[in-house]
């Protein structure tokens, strides 16, 4: 009896260690974590720039081309955007051809990843062909990509603007997050940027 | 910390205070010649390693054998198979002179592959409950991995370790060759991780071994 019982726990840890050593494959990574990436020009001094637009658009760019996500979901994006820099001192303009210090524009880049895999067994023997059939699977995330211009240092002739600041948000508006989450890691961008401000 | 020592001691108290109500001589019927054990292995991350992983991991197991050479003095060896897992929602890592920040999910996991030369000693090798102090010198393989996304940041070493033991192996009835084995253990190794803006150094850990062990008369 005792002998059984001591089977029994050793079976139970056994099944409790199998059960709890699980990471997300790398598409769920992909699809369900945002990993927000920002870099800023470190000799900006952000409290010599004042206005900006922003594009109230954003383009998609895949395999398939250019086009451009509908205003439901481009939406929550840009008024983050808006909130936070408006928040740090900004003052908005809203018409495109208005001079402005900044403009903020964002693309979103849309990658498929196709993969295959299958059950069985890899044979012992050149040219190690699976016995079993092979699936094949995709997953679709992206990244979008917000920038603010510096339109005061711009040369527009040679379309060269730089880059005061931008941040590349991972697996947003792959449909797998709820607003709050997108609004969220626009949010943490600026977080994680409290240079970017013109309140000193 | 506390808890666990409490537990522990409660365990193989209980465990001998039962075995007495069955078999008052509290006999073994023989003299073992030697025993493998094969037990679930819980670890508690200390200090560095604690900052690393601070979970405790049930996922884990050891095998081991023991030789009596004279009295209750034994040799043998352990092999272990231990993992350390933690997921850090929304960390911030930071490159403050090019202007970079990345926040992120991270996931962090050690695993871990023991393998020690065992001295031990058994007090009462022929009674139901004997237990024993034991100490481990080997090397430990250990896989660092720090997994953000699709990036799988990982580093692996191979170093020294030492685990002082203290357990008991508790014989489930006269003449039987099975047995329980309770254990707990303090290792300390040489292995480090240094993965970016993490830098751990002599990983220690406390283990608690809760198995099986066969007899060999």
């Amino acid at each position: 009896m005792k002998t059984k019982l001591g089977f029994l726990i050793l079976g139970l840890g056994l099944v409790f260690t199998i059960s709890c050593t699980k990471y997300p494959p790398e598409s769920d990574r992909l699809l369900e974590d945002l990993a927000v990436m920002t870099q800023y020009d470190t000799k900006a001094v952000f409290t010599d720039y004042k206005s900006y637009y922003i594009y109230d658009t954003i383009t998609k760019i895949s395999d398939a081309g250019a086009s451009t996500i509908n205003t439901a979901t481009s939406s929550p994006v840009i008024q983050a955007i808006v909130k936070n820099m408006n928040a740090r001192g900004f003052e908005q303009h809203t018409n495109v051809t208005d001079k402005v210090d900044m403009r903020i524009r964002v693309v979103y880049y849309q990658n498929t990843t196709v993969y295959t895999y299958s059950y069985g067994w890899y044979g012992g023997y050149y040219p190690y062909y699976p016995y079993y059939p092979v699936y094949y699977s995709s997953y679709t995330t992206g990244l979008a990509d917000i920038e603010l211009a510096d339109m005061t240092t711009a040369n527009i002739v040679n379309n060269q603007v730089p880059i005061l600041w931008s941040a590349g948000i991972r697996g947003l508006l792959t449909g797998s997050h709820s607003t709050s989450e997108i609004t969220g890691s626009i949010d943490q961008a600026f977080i994680q940027t409290p240079q970017l401000t013109r309140n000193k | 910390m506390k808890k666990i020592i409490i537990i522990l001691t409660a365990f193989v108290c209980l465990a001998g205070l039962a075995q007495a109500q069955d078999t008052p001589p509290s006999s073994l019927g023989f003299t073992p010649k030697s025993y493998y054990t094969f037990s679930w292995n819980t670890t508690f991350t200390m200090g560095d390693f604690n900052k690393w992983v601070g979970n405790a991991s049930p996922a884990g197991f050891d095998m081991g054998g023991r030789y009596f050479v004279k009295n209750g003095l034994n040799v043998g060896w352990n092999i272990s198979w231990q993992r350390v897992s933690q997921i850090y929602d929304n960390e911030t890592y930071t490159i403050p002179d090019k202007g970079i920040a990345i926040n992120a999910e991270n996931y962090r996991f050690t695993w871990m592959v023991p393998f020690q030369a065992v001295v031990a000693y058994n007090l009462m090798p022929e009674k139901m409950v004997s237990p024993y102090v034991s100490l481990g010198i080997g090397g430990d393989y250990m896989e660092h991995h720090l997994m953000i996304q699709e990036y799988d940041i990982y580093k692996t070493r191979w170093d020294f370790s030492l685990t002082p033991e203290v357990g008991a192996l508790v014989k489930f009835g006269n003449f039987n060759q099975w047995g329980a084995l309770v254990a707990f253990n303090y290792k300390w190794t040489t292995n480090k991780i240094e993965l970016y803006e993490t830098t751990s150094k002599n990983l220690q850990m406390l283990n608690l071994k809760v198995g099986i062990a066969m007899i060999i008369r």
